[in-house]
């Protein structure tokens, strides 16, 4: 019983050291907020053509910004500071992010500033020769808008300017290379049926292979205009392209930024259902099936914006903290002040208990700290003033396992039962306690976390990752040292805070 | 003995019932004020929620405190002061209107010694946008729902509906006092109400289960009511409700007191304010808004009112409760030992059920036997002291 203990006891320890030492020693630390620490800003201006600027209504920005804050924080731990402004008639969005170096490394982050469009392949020039081309042209031609691209630019390779391309018009755009970086060959495209602010996601999913999964949003912002497309461009397995048709070869291709992602073949006249399955017939590598994932779920902005890395047009520069450093002293200061002020009340109450209890918490804070540096240089997450104290509170509350179990245990030793018999009975039933009241923690954190986001989202992650090292610690650690301390001060109770009195020594016999 | 001395050795014996009712009436008005606070003045909302303004000054003269310093009288303490480049500075803040955001262009201007032309005022749209309010109200009304089939499948619905209540009594109350006292909500504040919400079901739950453990102990032991049970229980887990508040509350009120006196920690006292309110509220709650809520939904079962009726026909044995649970559990271990599991059902337990739901509510724990009421069914007399080695079965409709 006692070797276990021991055991358990050595083993959490080294866990959490080696983790810690870990952490330390290749240098991850938790990331400062842009309230403590400032960061670099990020500011888009829409594009500057009039079909463009009608788009930047206030209400189109709301839903870029809130585009932006998945892409540059997806788990929502990340705390950037996006919002619109307004000035002189112009609306801008300024996205900050937190404790950024590297300029570029926070435009990769915000990522593609432009639209996702979803237009009809006309011509694919993959694999064709010249001769093929004309008479495919001389096939379809009519299919080509006036003022679109003629053969000659095709043949010539010449490939629209995707900022002046309107998107009433056909264009020529280049498709992705085999290696996702080189563009390929160009592809003639049809005018764009619906942009990518009828997507409401998309991800990379494993079924039969690697496949994408989209979600269209619902009605008539989103599955009602892929139909209509969709309606547009099946034709049955097998039957030959339809000459003068607006989509003659069945496939639908995205274009972000003038260069297609992908043009999938559409398999069902009616979508029924808001999702979507794109799949490629040789399947996806995963690496693929996740970058168009990506692409798909992040490009849905409904405008499109300058691009900020364009040293002419762009705006990227550091900001400095909101907060003077003063601020996260008095924060740093406060919850030491507190925890010390916790560790003399739980240790004048419980003696020894309230020890192993302050044992315990340093080693779930350990983990916690752990944690936190791994998801700081992993996710970008960073702790604002409030995020700082807000994880010293959270250390105080979950004090409240240890203090479950050794109520539990006092009153289970004034009954009559011995100290070690009374952990015996006490830990299962307290543990019991505070298992499932954390479960319905967890139940909760999962469903804020499933269902929000932005910091909403982030609190939901940290209420989980701290409740589930609260159990850890409870079980794995602060009962094996208690019922080692038990062990080694069996007779003396008042060293666990047991206070004993008339009714106490009134020994019950237990049958 | 003192009080407290009899606390610390956990011999304490509040009669919680008795207190029930002032709790309630209590918390009821507190309730209607904050409620009507929530209606009549609603949210103080912060610049994430609302928007505001923001100005950039260009000038090498200033730094942030120069800044910091000429907002504070413009009741602007809390605007934000970034350096965004070299020499130039934004200011964020929330104005009301269109002639404070001129003051502050003025108030900024001469801080920085430039012409007021030279700064720009920009308006700022909310960063805490609408969807992430919509999201977060969805998945609040999934989150009760849920959990109430938890609590439910875990412990029972009762208690599912006395957890959500005081859940939400907790939260009504702290957002409440926000509305209030017109307190500013921030975002960091809306994280404090969540973590208020997470709190105070836990804590529910923790007490819930000690009564769920003593409901199971208490199979046998007739001699009391499930108010005295619920009662029973609360008095041993009051030491952990105690101790526990005092350690999540002394950082909090570190928070407090510390960032009071230094200065720029005017964002810690925003929402130090709700977890100081809700850490205490939430572990109030448990104690008297959740118990009694399910002790009222319980004595309802037929289980329940034999039992009182029984507990208000047996004499004072000079046993507390505790003692009585100890018994039964003791017998139980006898009956088990024995494996025979001699369940009788009397016919006067069966009649009792019919016999009609007692006009009186049975507020004190052992009342004598005189003061019973006239409708206690005649039963034989020695089962009603706490049996020795017998388990009544009690009907019971389901069981998790």
């Amino acid at each position: 019983m006692l070797k276990s203990a021991v055991a358990s006891l050595i083993g959490t320890l080294v866990v959490g050291i080696g983790l810690l030492v870990w952490s330390l020693s290749v240098g991850q630390e938790p990331l400062l907020g842009l309230d403590l620490q400032g960061g670099v800003e990020v500011v888009l201006e829409p594009v500057d053509t009039p079909e463009n600027l009608e788009l930047a209504t206030p209400e189109n920005l709301e839903v870029a910004v809130e585009i932006l804050r998945k892409r540059v924080d997806a788990i929502g731990v990340a705390e950037p500071d996006i919002t619109t402004q307004t000035g002189a008639g112009t609306n801008f969005i300024i996205v900050q992010l937190p404790g950024i170096e590297n300029q570029d490394d926070a435009v990769s982050l915000v990522g593609q500033t432009a639209q996702l469009q979803f237009r009809p392949v006309l011509f694919d020039l993959g694999d064709r020769d010249a001769l093929v081309l004309v008479d495919l042209f001389n096939d379809f031609g009519p299919a080509i808008t006036n003022g679109g691209p003629d053969l000659s630019d095709l043949l010539a390779g010449v490939v629209s300017d995707p900022r002046t391309a309107p998107a009433d018009q056909s264009a020529i755009f280049s498709s992705l290379g085999a290696d996702g970086s080189t563009p390929g060959a160009p592809v003639l495209v049809g005018p764009t049926q619906f942009t990518g602010s009828a997507l409401s996601g998309a991800e990379a999913l494993f079924r039969n292979g690697w496949e994408v999964e989209v979600t269209f949003k619902q009605g008539a912002e989103g599955l009602d205009l892929f139909n209509e497309s969709s309606a547009l461009c099946f034709k049955p397995d097998g039957a030959p392209p339809v000459p003068g048709s607006a989509c003659p070869f069945g496939r639908l291709a995205f274009v972000l930024d003038g260069v297609v992602e992908s043009a999938p073949v559409i398999r069902a006249p009616v979508f029924e259902r808001r999702n979507v399955q794109i799949t490629r017939p040789q399947g996806f590598s995963e690496q693929d099936a996740k970058d168009s994932a990506l692409v798909l779920d992040f490009g849905a902005l409904p405008l499109a914006f300058s691009d900020p890395a364009d040293p002419e047009a762009g705006l990227v520069r550091t900001v400095s903290a909101s907060l003077g450093r003063d601020s996260l002293d008095a924060g740093l200061l406060a919850g030491l002040v507190g925890l010390a002020l916790v560790a003399l009340y739980m240790i004048w109450y419980y003696r020894l208990l309230g020890l192993a209890a302050m044992l315990s918490l340093s080693l779930s804070a350990s983990l916690l700290w752990v944690v936190v540096s791994y998801l700081s240089v992993s996710r970008g997450l960073a702790l604002t003033l409030a995020g700082v104290v807000g994880l010293i509170v959270s250390i105080g509350v979950s004090l409240d396992s240890n203090v479950i179990f050794f109520e539990d245990l006092k009153e289970t030793s004034r009954r009559g039962d011995s100290l070690s018999n009374a952990v015996n009975k006490a830990f299962p039933k307290a543990f019991g306690t505070v298992f499932w009241a954390n479960l319905a923690t967890l139940i909760g954190a999962l469903i804020l976390y499933l269902l929000t986001v932005g910091s909403v989202k982030g609190f939901a992650l940290m209420l989980a990752i701290a409740s589930v090292l609260d159990l850890i610690a409870t079980y794995f650690f602060m009962a094996p040292f208690v019922k080692f301390l038990v062990d080694k001060f069996e007779h003396k109770p008042a060293l666990f805070g047991i206070r004993t009195s008339k009714a106490a020594d009134v020994t019950e016999v237990a049958s | 003995m003192s009080a407290i001395g009899r606390l610390l050795r956990n011999e304490n014996q509040v009669y919680f019932p008795g207190l029930w009712k002032r709790a309630l009436t209590v918390s009821a008005a507190l309730l209607t004020v904050t409620i009507g606070a929530l209606l009549f003045l609603g949210l103080n909302l912060g610049i994430e929620f609302e928007g505001g303004a923001s100005w950039e000054v260009r000038s090498a003269e200033v730094d942030a405190d120069d800044l910091r310093d000429v907002l504070e009288p413009l009741g602007l303490g809390d605007a934000r002061v970034q350096q965004v480049a070299n020499e130039l500075w934004r200011v964020r803040a929330e104005t009301e209107s269109a002639a404070a955001l001129e003051e502050v262009k003025i108030a900024l201007a001469d801080a920085a010694g430039i012409d007021q032309s030279d700064v720009t005022a920009n308006a700022v749209g909310a960063s805490w946008g609408s969807e992430v309010t919509a999201k977060a109200r969805t998945a609040l009304i999934v989150f009760f729902i849920v959990l109430f089939i938890y609590i439910s499948l875990r412990l029972e619905w009762k208690m599912g509906v006395g957890a959500l209540a005081a859940v939400a009594h907790d939260i009504l109350l702290t957002v409440g006092i926000y509305a209030l006292f017109q307190l500013e909500v921030t975002s960091a504040t809306v994280i404090a109400f969540l973590t208020i919400l997470g709190y105070s079901l836990y804590d529910t739950l923790v007490v819930f289960d000690k009564i769920r453990e003593n409901e199971r102990r208490a199979v046998g032991a007739t001699a009391m009511t499930y108010t005295d049970i619920t009662s029973f229980s609360l008095n041993q887990v009051l030491m952990r409700s105690v101790n526990t508040t005092i350690t999540s509350v002394l950082p909090v009120l570190a928070v407090l007191v510390v960032g009071r006196f230094i200065l720029g920690a005017v964002t810690l006292q925003e929402f130090a304010i709700a977890l100081l309110v809700g850490l205490i509220v939430g572990t109030y709650s448990s104690l008297f808004v959740a118990t009694p809520i399910v002790a009222f939904l319980k004595e309802r079962e037929a289980a329940n009112i034999e039992r009182r009726i029984a507990s208000a026909k047996s004499k004072d044995d000079g046993m507390d409760i505790g003692a009585e649970l100890d018994q039964a559990d003791r017998a139980r271990r006898v009956r088990s030992t024995a494996r025979g599991e001699g369940h009788r059902v009397t016919g006067t337990s069966a009649r009792s059920a019919t016999a009609g739901r007692p006009s009186v509510v049975v507020t004190k724990r052992r009342n004598t036997a005189g003061d019973a009421g006239s409708e206690k069914p005649p039963r034989d007399s020695a089962a009603d002291r706490a049996p020795q080695g017998e388990i009544k079965p009690r009907p019971r409709k389901k069981k998790r």
